[in-house]
């Protein structure tokens, strides 16, 4: 298979300007045009280097800032490196901001046909092709309508199949695997697998490492602007996830064993892990660190900052003593994207009732920076938690729900009593 | 600075830039502009010929009733006027700001950025061509007859295109830097349009301004269509020459600045 992509040492510079750089033409008249020049610059992409063959899919990790949306710009002609050089053989095509250069009061038709010759098409191609774009996003009674009328699944869906049915040799994709429901994104990943048959060379940017790794090839890590890692998905998506890990353990001041208020002793890096940028000062189980399966559970998680912060990721996840983990919540992704965070406070999760098996847990509590990318404090098995309950841990389930048994036949529906009304037995 | 970083980027082809492809684009560009234009109003198309007619209409007032203007053919006279210089009003003014409002186009990759202008010109070209059967109704009203030197108004209309578009690139790149540029450059139109003669003549400006006058383009551009519509003469071929090589001076600069522009404003973080 031919090389698609072939990029050697590629440096992309940035200009940073004065903040009072002038933005209008009074402005400029008024201070005089000393503060157009930019006062710095730095590289948001700094001698990388990579291949990707014809069929092959490469995908990009890193962080925030790291430089992965700059490269796609790059490789997509639209940002002009200030080093280096690329090599690509064949038309080009993204799926970057899907739907955003649709006009609401064109109706899909109109859109198809602007956006695919915008892709790349000749208009024959397009008419040509006209069916099988709005047959894939499954919008054949809607597309004489305005899109302003569609839902933005449905704009989506449209932009999408306009996108891989433009032919490509190239395609940029930026984490594409949002696009409408389960059952459409799986239809997505078919296609995208057909345009790898066909010799699509695909570059793929990502969060998420586990997608990386289950559909790359091969993987580049990005750090900065330049690469860590370039190779194996399974590698380097492993050497990315030790990283995160370790830049929490880094992160961890040395200090000596504490005790928490119930008794505890908390030792760095064993079962505390946490910059201590915020310090959890204490965990309260309410009403008890004893209870009743299915009964109300209060964890109030104390903690003091020692840095003015913006916000963090409070969570929360209880795991048996094997460490198998039975719940995992945190705020983030329960829609609390912003927690003002005061001097002191106190965060509460309710869980209004554990329908957990019988046996011993530990409930963990961590916060952490606002991206994931290492902890501020987390306390690991250390507040333990009893659940009474008639099942027990023993068997292989967590869950102990209210339940009962009953047969279809109404005549025998007393055969075994609610497990809940049976806990007096225990007593 | 900026051009000798240009000139790298005028060196990178894109794959799909033939001519057929690009005639494609062009057209589905202009037809979605023209579409987007007209979608919600009821009138639809009949504004492009609605509103010069009501420009024309209190001209003919003014310079006719109220204060008198001696000029023979006076409607025919304002309305080629009007025509032409929309045509670059109109363009100018929606030009200038198509870098800012074509974000999700520039970032496209492989999309050939410098036609965003000829879109905006050419779809003005469109709205100026339907205008013209009005345009010699007037005429025929006017007793105005035709000769073989109108043969001459496609020549005109290209150079008047290019000088349009050539305008267009600088003003669009400058409005990536200074925002503002789009509202000072309306002031600016308004200024021009009076130092046009549009509903005056050219005989009434002194000649010791001629040398400052002379220098907007569309006083000549209107002239000179007048001439081959109106008078049946020979248009200025001098003053037309000296606008051409102007012109095809500046348009390769302006087409690399666009570009470089263009890529400046999607890189902006």
């Amino acid at each position: 298979m031919g090389t698609a992509i072939l990029v050697e040492n590629l440096g992309k510079r940035f200009d940073r300007y004065h903040t009072a750089k002038p933005a209008t033409l009074m402005e400029a008249a008024l201070t005089g045009l000393g503060r157009i020049k930019p006062i710095e610059d730095f590289w948001a992409l700094r001698g990388v280097s990579f291949e990707v063959a014809e069929g092959e899919m490469l995908g990009v990790i890193g962080h925030n800032g790291a430089g992965k949306s700059t490269l796609l710009q790059v490789l997509g002609k639209v940002a002009h490196p200030n080093e280096g050089r690329i090599k690509m053989r064949g038309r080009i095509g993204a799926l970057l901001d899907l739907g955003a250069g649709f006009h609401g009061d064109l109706t899909g038709r109109e859109n198809v046909f602007v956006t695919a010759i915008v892709g790349g098409l000749p208009r024959r191609e397009v008419a040509r092709r006209f069916d099988q774009i709005v047959a894939f996003a499954e919008l054949e009674a809607f597309i004489d309508n305005p899109v302003r009328t569609y839902s933005s699944g449905m704009m989506m869906r449209l932009a999408f199949s306009v996108a891989v049915h433009t032919d490509p040799k190239v395609l940029l994709v930026d984490e594409f695997l949002s696009v409408g429901d389960l059952s459409f994104q799986s239809k997505c990943l078919n296609r995208i697998a057909d345009m790898k048959e066909q010799g699509c060379a695909i570059v793929l940017v990502s969060h998420d490492v586990g997608q990386v790794e289950r559909l790359c090839d091969r993987a580049l890590w990005l750090k900065q602007g330049t690469v860590v890692a370039y190779g194996e998905p399974a590698v380097v998506a492993g050497q990315y996830t030790m990283e995160m890990r370790s830049q929490t353990q880094q992160r961890t001041p040395q200090r000596p064993p504490q005790l928490t208020q119930m008794g505890m002793e908390l030792r760095v890096n064993e079962n505390r892990f946490g910059s201590q940028d915020i310090e959890i000062t204490d965990v309260r189980l309410k009403p008890k660190s004893t209870i009743k399966s299915g009964d109300l559970l209060c964890v109030e998680v104390d903690y003091k900052t020692h840095q003015p912060l913006d916000s963090a990721i409070f969570s929360i996840t209880i795991s048996q003593e094997n460490g198998a983990p039975c719940l995992d919540v945190n705020t983030l992704d329960m829609g609390i994207p912003y927690i003002r965070l005061q001097e002191e406070g106190t965060i509460r999760l309710t869980l209004d009732r554990l329908d957990l098996v019988g046996g011993f847990y530990f409930v963990n509590v961590g916060i952490y920076q606002q991206d994931w990318s290492y902890a501020y404090d987390y306390h690991w098995h250390v507040y333990p938690l009893t659940i009474d309950a008639t099942l027990s841990s023993k068997a292989a389930g967590v869950l102990c729900p209210p339940m009962r048994w009953e047969a279809a036949n109404s005549e025998v529906n007393a055969i075994v009593q609610p497990l809940k009304s049976c806990s007096w037995h225990s007593k | 600075m900026i051009l000798k970083r240009t000139s790298n980027l005028s060196r990178q082809k894109f794959p799909t830039q033939n001519l057929g492809y690009l005639y494609d684009l062009l057209r589905s560009l202009v037809d979605r502009d023209m579409k987007l234009m007209y979608k919600r109003s009821a009138l639809g198309i009949a504004w492009t010929l609605i509103s010069p007619l009501l420009q024309l209409l209190v001209f003919v007032f003014v310079f006719q009733v109220v204060i008198k203007i001696d000029i023979p053919q006076y409607s025919s006279y304002v309305f080629t006027g009007l025509l032409v210089w929309n045509w670059f009003q109109n363009s100018l003014f929606q030009a200038t700001g198509i870098i800012i409002s074509s974000r999700p186009l520039i970032r496209q990759p492989g999309f050939p950025t410098v036609i965003l202008p000829v879109v905006v010109v050419t779809t003005g070209l469109i709205h100026f061509v339907l205008a013209l059967p009005v345009l010699f109704v007037f005429l025929l009203i006017d007793g105005v007859k035709f000769t073989p030197i109108l043969l001459a108004l496609p020549l005109l209309q290209l150079i008047q295109f290019a000088v349009t578009v050539t305008f267009s690139y600088f003003l669009a790149s400058l409005n990536v830097t200074f925002r503002d540029t789009q509202h000072t450059l309306g002031v600016l139109l308004q200024f021009l349009f009076y130092l046009t003669p549009i509903f005056y003549e050219l005989g009434n400006i002194p000649p010791r301004y001629w040398f400052i006058y002379g220098l907007n383009p569309m006083v000549h551009i209107v002239t000179c269509y007048r001439q081959i519509l109106m008078w049946g003469t020979q248009p200025d071929w001098l003053a037309l020459l000296i606008i051409s090589g102007i012109t095809l001076l500046f348009l390769p600069i302006g087409y690399r600045l666009f570009k470089y522009q263009s890529l400046r404003f999607v890189e902006e973080i």
